[in-house]
């Protein structure tokens, strides 16, 4: 069953095609990373899922159910990109209210378990309108998960918030993944989406461009592996013979007298190098393989 | 849509604004239902059905005259704040944009009914009678002005507006509709029947049309929200 299913899913303002004919499949229980730079069209992809705004054309489906559909949105859960809070509501009466309007009411407790695993326990009954940025955020993603949902939309979660904050929202994020539920997040913070993403999507211009585990989207770029081995001198006779194979085998980068560094497109390569290096006697003093953070990926796209 | 309603209901009651139009409320059906002896008295021919509707006269008249402006003055900005704000975001998420107005709606209305029922028992004090026609079109009438200031929160997105508006309207709806009830000018005549007057002219069951026409621009409201981008 997939969690998130889109077809062909665009939104076009005025001549600006924001979204442009997205197929994505999203399968339950697993945290999807959305990527993308800014004006990219990630909130807006996230905005028509959950009925924010309306697609202006192509299909999509919540929990196997055909969007837009008003009762599936008793199992989902948004916290929106920019959204304010109800100034004289307190924290408290935010969930009770926003549960109740999901027609799934909960009690004090809930509520109360629901602001410790978000650090607010100790502003429940503060109204929002003197709640910091962070707390803000934090009662959002509250409100998100209050009524226990199957899907929830985590539009930059942690944006904004402090160190500690950003710990606790990634462990909160984890503990609803052992839960079952299915994550579909956006961030700009790459670490954080390679840390807790059971896949990653990065969008650009409307469309996704690349997709997959984090593995996965190393395969794309694994011509991007940079290999330095740390060795004992090289014999001037074995030089030239050694470097003519080198370039054979990959992109030589660097070649000093005990160091050279390399790109090589597999990991096969590399062991491959160091069985050649033994063939002449060289000693290995160490081996450093740079694999692509995500960061570069990104940047690459 | 019971929450909303609920917390719509509670909210009307919040501020400096609902306890003046509740105080007036109260005050006139106070000396409505004590003084309106003295009409009585007075030598004026009045007919039977006049004289039914005698005590609640006042009320019935507060509304007609001030009543498009008390509730646009309350509501004037009971959506398109929340769109300003993006504070619907949480509630469009969660529920059907038609639950959202006609929550919205019912909690508010809620709320007249209960301040014109107080008002009615108040004057039921002092006459001894209770005078449901005349509840049932003054709610009915509060019903239209209410689905018509929503209909204009969802159309016009600031709420600036919209209170700039509130009171425009508040003087001239009523002056307005009573012109198109009045006049034999065909050219204006015929909006009587999409305005709310009309139908409360008589002491009669006409004003289950007011609710026909609230039907009617609920569902407007409601599929130009289903348009909007929130």
């Amino acid at each position: 069953m997939f969690a998130i299913e889109t077809k062909q899913l665009t939104k076009t303002f005025g001549k600006n095609k924001v979204v442009d004919q997205i197929d994505l499949q999203v399968k339950s229980g697993e945290i999807l990373g959305f990527l993308g730079r800014n004006g990219a069209g990630k909130s807006t992809f996230i905005n028509m899922l959950t009925g924010i705004i309306q697609p202006s054309s192509g299909s999509y489906s919540l929990l196997d159910v055909q969007g837009p559909n008003d009762d599936i949105k008793k199992q989902i859960g948004v916290m929106p990109d920019y959204s304010a809070l109800n100034a004289s509501m307190t924290a408290m009466k935010h969930l009770k209210f926003l549960a109740a309007v999901s027609e799934k009411p909960v009690s004090d407790e809930r509520c109360m378990d629901i602001l410790k695993l978000v650090g607010l326990e100790e502003q429940a009954h503060k109204k929002a309108g003197k709640f910091s940025f962070g707390m803000k955020k934090k009662l959002a993603i509250a409100q998100a998960i209050i009524h226990d949902p199957q899907l929830i939309f985590l539009d930059e979660p942690t944006s904004g918030l402090d160190a500690e904050s950003v710990i606790h929202i990634h462990q909160l994020i984890q503990q609803l993944h052992q839960q079952g539920k299915t994550i579909f997040m956006t961030s700009h913070n790459l670490d954080e989406v390679e840390k807790i993403c059971s896949r990653i999507a990065i969008m650009k211009d409307g469309k996704i461009g690349k997709m997959g585990s984090m593995d996965e989207l190393r395969a794309y770029y694994q011509s991007t592996i940079t290999v330095t081995i740390k060795h004992s001198p090289i014999r001037s006779t074995h030089l030239p013979t050694l470097e003519q194979w080198l370039t054979l085998t990959g992109t030589q980068l660097e070649m000093k007298t005990s160091q050279f560094t390399i790109h090589v497109t597999s990991e096969k390569k590399i062991a491959e190098i160091i069985r050649a290096l033994g063939k002449y006697n060289i000693d290995i003093y160490r081996v450093d393989v740079n694999e692509p953070s995500l960061e570069e990926i990104f940047l690459d796209e | 849509m019971l929450a909303i309603s609920k917390r719509e209901f509670i909210e009307s009651f919040k501020g400096i604004k609902p306890i003046i139009i509740i105080a007036i409320f109260l005050i006139t059906a106070y000396y409505s239902g004590k003084f309106s002896d003295l009409l009585l008295s007075a030598n004026i021919d009045f007919t039977a059905e006049e004289l039914e509707g005698i005590h609640t006269i006042a009320i019935s008249g507060l509304l007609i005259i001030f009543g498009m402006l008390f509730v646009m003055g309350l509501s004037h900005d009971t959506m398109n704040r929340e769109m300003h704000e993006r504070t619907i975001r949480f509630l469009v998420t969660r529920t059907s944009r038609s639950a959202i107005i006609i929550g919205k709606f019912l909690g508010i209305w809620f709320f007249w009914i209960v301040c014109l029922v107080t008002s009615f028992m108040v004057i039921s004090i002092f006459v001894h009678k209770f005078d449901m026609i005349t509840l049932f079109q003054a709610t009915s009438l509060v019903a239209y002005y209410l689905a018509l200031t929503i209909l204009l929160s969802v159309l016009i997105p600031k709420p600036g507006f919209t209170m700039f508006l509130s009171i425009v309207l508040g003087i001239a709806f009523p002056i307005f509709n009573s012109w198109t009830v009045f006049t034999s000018n065909p050219w204006v005549s015929w909006m009587k029947y999409l305005l709310p007057f009309y139908y409360i002219n008589d002491r009669n069951f006409y004003f289950v049309g007011i609710l026909l026409l609230v039907g009617v621009i609920l569902f407007i409201a409601i599929a130009i929200f289903n348009r909007r981008e929130c």
